[in-house]
């Protein structure tokens, strides 16, 4: 009996078009405006379809040609070699993938690349500003927030929207909030008291 | 009552790492942030069957896609993975590698679980190669198969293995763990009460949120790979040895890693497949595992069914305890497949029989306390179940049959149990939560408390550590740590400060890279403080004795010092962490949910080296205990021998939700040995928690529940 491959693991690609996404076909050639940091992952396969997107990241525009099969994470992590966002399940379940577009928390696994044209998206790379880390940034680390650190980039940007909307939340505000994210370190104490500080702290932006 | 501890100089106050500001702004570099120039991309085809023979493989269609540089199957690639199965958990020994009958290769035929490896694919990027999988035929004969560990062990049960489904151990015997004491049989027969009892233990999954990812790369005939191990020089000696390389031509390199958690400490399937891949196609690869392949692909926790038999005289002393239990290890035997527990009672009647045996399920291996958390669940469930039968208060049924010594009255080079039960108590207000009449509250809210203890093991032994001093003052401690999440590279910083009397900004710590740093013992079994921690010392004491003999080293000057101690214990000593874990649930008996009201986790880690990372170690240690007791489970069509809920969503561990506030207290304490006193902790944490929480909800509901997990469905149908 022949049976190729595992058909119980929906493929990326699938499960993506299977949540109602509608493939814009194109494929066109372009310079990249802005040239990415690891730019070496080149296909050799000419019939996959490409689309040109703008698109922000931590402030800076790049207008950049994608396979639509890429995932957002992929744009970021192997376009761009913005790899502090990670991938723990790619699959919309553990939230280390967290980017904010257009300031709205997501999963960059289970977006789309082509998803992000004409928007803006904030990394983990992007949070300290001129040499200053972001509160949290600066809570996580006194508070031993990190253990492996492998989850550290998306609870940091979950955080971040859930300060941006509400500046004091209280501890179940929190829990609540960041339940997307994982942590099988199970350092969800210290999580939660160093969100809390920084939202405690003057330098705390809304 | 221990010594009281006051913190030393450096050692002994709550520090932040000194990798924070790299965990926190996304530069800490994983396995999988790794990318070499004209990097290949690697994926895995794994069976889709529980048990079958590979007929034929047929890789044309995919070699002929455009993009696809190497694939590898069982008939190009006869690499053994010695670490994937070695009989009796003896990973670290060659000599039992080499005499391993049943062979764990990194491409079986057959296959022996859903998600054995058949096949990989190298191709210019992971949208190729995962094309290329699909286009991969695999004829298959299917086998008959078994699921349950205790079926596996029956007369008629489908072979695994021509010697049977009893897992081979070091000798290649097919002979279970056996472990005895006293006379059993005849302190039962003499026994005022016997009771018996069954219960059992799931699969638990490790879980660490990062997959395994490896990036393998050659320079001639050197090879090297990036991979998350926490457990650099083993994990090269292994790769080295199942590849027939020299240990110094490979190289392995761990900057940072998604936790550990257990069977880290060794090398990987993905090391060797990339590594052949690599070889193949004449460039870099990198493979990556989905969560999927992780979960089904490496390992967890052995399930378990133990039958306990206990004698017990009319003033509640323990007298007897007869353990019979099977284990369930996957097809191959990774690792032990044992259970503890029988050393916590100081009875003199004790027999262990425990059969580890194969299955066509996902491996068994290492997980945080391999034996533990499973081994203490039941025994300590049974133990206060008798407790209840003689009319005794748990704790004070603990504190009376607790062993105060070790196995043979080997004496402990200090004993704190007593003490972390009792301060425990007290501040956990114990008689007020814990009700003499269990599930008495009245309504659907139900109230109750338990408790639980633990002993874990906290040996010395030989590591490594290299410090440097140079004409401009600076330090560099070289060790060969990775820090999986337990803090360790801070920690030995802080170490080598204490001894060196600088500040800990004085020093610069290399770490994670076998051509950098000297052997250390890996981060498994809780043994980096102590081990390499005393390394460190010895180092620091070896380079402060070449300044006072030499003068410090200016100019260009270095001045090298080195230490590789082998520390040994006085007489017939034992060392061990001692702790309890009091828990307070609420059982809603109609929703069948339970929340964990208040958890409290005693622990004597010997001393602290930094007691910031110390309590999220136990913190985490003890939520992770909440989603072995209460949720996570790889549960197995019966029918088909298919994981129905591999990943994270379906296994259910823990999120922010499910998790309470975990009170921490350490009843700390220096006997003298490690560093400073230091003893084991990363593991331990873990070890007493299923136990604690499932005998609070039979305080709350009266009724035991014998089978983890205690899920909402169980509940349901006991009490509803
Ligand atoms: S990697 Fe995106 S949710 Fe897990
Ligand atoms: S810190 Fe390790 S998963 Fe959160």
């Amino acid at each position: 009996m022949a049976k190729p491959t595992d058909d119980h693991e929906i493929s990326r690609r699938e499960l993506l078009e299977g949540a109602g996404a509608t493939l814009a076909a194109v494929a066109t050639v372009s310079a990249l405006e802005a040239q990415p940091a690891a730019a070496q992952s080149v296909t050799t396969n000419d019939t996959v379809p490409r689309t040109t997107i703008r698109v922000a990241v931590n402030g800076m525009r790049h207008r950049i040609e994608v396979e639509d099969r890429w995932t957002l994470a992929e744009l970021l992590r192997d376009r761009l070699g913005l790899t502090g966002t990670k991938l723990g399940c790619e699959r919309g379940e553990c939230g280390a993938c967290t980017v904010l577009l257009d300031g709205t928390p997501v999963y960059s696994c289970s977006h789309l690349a082509v998803w992000a044209d004409g928007r803006s998206v904030q990394t983990v790379e992007g949070l300290a500003r001129d040499g200053r880390l972001d509160p949290l940034q600066q809570t996580f680390a006194e508070h031993d927030a990190p253990q492996c650190g492998f989850c550290t980039s998306g609870q940091l940007m979950s955080a971040r929207a859930l300060l941006n909307a509400n500046p004091h939340p209280t501890a179940d505000d929190v829990r609540a909030a960041m339940a997307g994210n994982l942590c099988r370190c199970s350092n969800y104490n210290r999580y939660v008291e160093a969100i809390l500080a920084a939202a405690a702290s003057p330098r705390s932006r809304g | 009552m221990a010594e009281p501890i006051t913190p030393l100089k450096t050692v002994g106050h709550p520090t932040p790492r000194i990798d924070a500001v790299d965990r926190v702004t996304g530069r800490a570099t994983y396995s999988r942030d790794v990318t070499l120039p004209g990097m290949l991309y690697a994926r895995v085809l794994r069976s889709p069957h529980p048990h079958a023979r590979i007929r034929r493989i047929d890789t044309t269609k995919a070699a002929a896609l455009s993009g696809v540089k190497a694939i590898v199957t069982h008939e190009n690639c006869t690499v053994v993975w010695g670490a994937g199965g070695i009989a009796g958990g003896r990973q670290y020994v060659d000599e039992v590698k080499a005499i391993t009958k049943q062979r764990r290769y990194a491409f079986n035929n057959p296959v022996r679980f859903v998600g054995d490896p058949v096949a990989a694919v190298a191709a210019v990027d992971r949208h190729v190669a995962e094309e290329a999988l699909q286009r991969i035929v695999v004829d298959y004969e299917m086998l008959p198969f078994v699921l349950d560990h205790e079926e596996a062990l029956t007369p008629d049960a489908p072979k695994i293995w021509p010697e049977g489904n009893l897992s081979l151990d070091v000798e290649n015997q097919a002979k279970p763990l056996a472990q005895r004491r006293g006379n059993v049989d005849e302190a039962l027969g003499r026994a005022a009460h016997v009771f018996e009892d069954r219960y059992s233990t799931q699969f638990v999954h490790n879980a660490q949120m990062e997959p395994r990812a490896c990036v393998a790369a050659w320079e001639g005939d050197k090879l090297t790979v990036y991979t998350p191990t926490g457990g650099i020089a083993n994990c090269r000696h292994d790769i080295a040895r199942d590849l027939g390389l020299p240990d110094e031509k490979v190289r392995v390199v761990c900057r940072y890693m998604g936790g550990n958690f257990g069977n880290k400490n060794q090398n990987q399937d993905s090391d060797l497949i990339a590594a052949s891949l690599a070889k193949l196609a004449g460039a870099p690869v990198k493979l990556e595992f989905s969560r999927k392949e992780d979960f089904i692909g490496m390992h967890g926790r052995w399930p378990t069914t133990q039958y306990y038999t206990v004698g017990v005289a009319d003033d509640g002393t323990v007298d007897a305890i007869r353990l019979r239990a099977v284990s369930g290890m996957g097809p191959y035997r990774k690792n032990s497949g044992g259970m503890a527990g029988l050393d916590l009672y100081g009875c003199g009647n004790a027999e262990g029989i425990i059969q580890p045996a194969y299955t066509n399920k996902t491996v068994s291996g290492n997980f945080r306390g391999p034996e533990f958390p499973q081994g203490y669940f039941g025994i300590q469930s049974m133990m206060d179940d008798v407790a209840y039968r003689m009319k005794m208060d748990p704790v004070e049924f603990v504190l009376k049959n607790m062993a105060r010594t070790a196995p043979g009255n080997a004496p402990f080079t200090n004993f704190t149990l007593e003490e972390c039960i009792r301060r425990g108590a007290e501040l956990f207000d114990w008689k007020r939560r814990w009700h003499p009449q269990p599930g008495s509250d009245p309504g659907p809210l139900k109230r109750g408390a338990g408790m639980a203890f633990m002993e874990f093991r906290s040996g010395i032994g030989q590591s490594s550590a290299v410090i440097t001093l140079n004409g401009k003052g600076q330090y560099t401690l070289f060790v060969g740590v990775t820090d999986v999440g337990g803090g360790a590279k801070t920690t030995m910083g802080l170490i080598a400060a204490e001894e060196l009397g600088v500040p800990l900004s004085k020093v610069e710590v290399v770490w994670g890279d076998t051509d950098r740093c000297p052997y250390s013992v890996g981060e498994s079994g809780s043994r980096t403080t102590i081990m390499t921690g005393y390394a460190v010392i010895e180092a620091a004491r070896d380079l402060k004795r070449q300044i006072a003999a030499n003068g410090s080293p200016a100019g260009e000057q270095v001045v090298i010092a080195s230490a590789t101690p082998n520390p040994t214990m006085e007489g017939r000593k034992v060392r061990n962490a001692f702790g309890a874990h009091f828990v307070e649930v609420e059982v809603d008996v109609e929703l069948g949910h339970v929340r964990v009201a208040k958890y409290l986790s005693v622990a004597d880690c010997g001393r602290l080296i930094n007691p910031l990372s110390a309590k999220g170690q136990m913190a985490g240690g003890a939520i992770q205990g909440i989603g072995m007791t209460l949720h996570e489970d790889l549960i197995y069509d019966q029918r088909t021998g298919q994981p129905l809920t591999a990943g994270f969503y379906y296994d259910r561990i823990p999120t922010h939700r499910d998790a309470p506030e975990i009170e921490v207290l350490f009843v700390e304490s220096d006997d003298g040995y490690g560093a400073y006193g230091a003893k084991s902790l990363g593991e331990s944490g873990k070890a007493p928690g299923p136990a604690a929480i499932a005998n609070a909800i039979f305080n709350a509901t009266g009724h035991r529940f014998k089978d983890l997990p205690i899920t909402r469905a169980k509940i349901l149908g006991a009490l509803a």
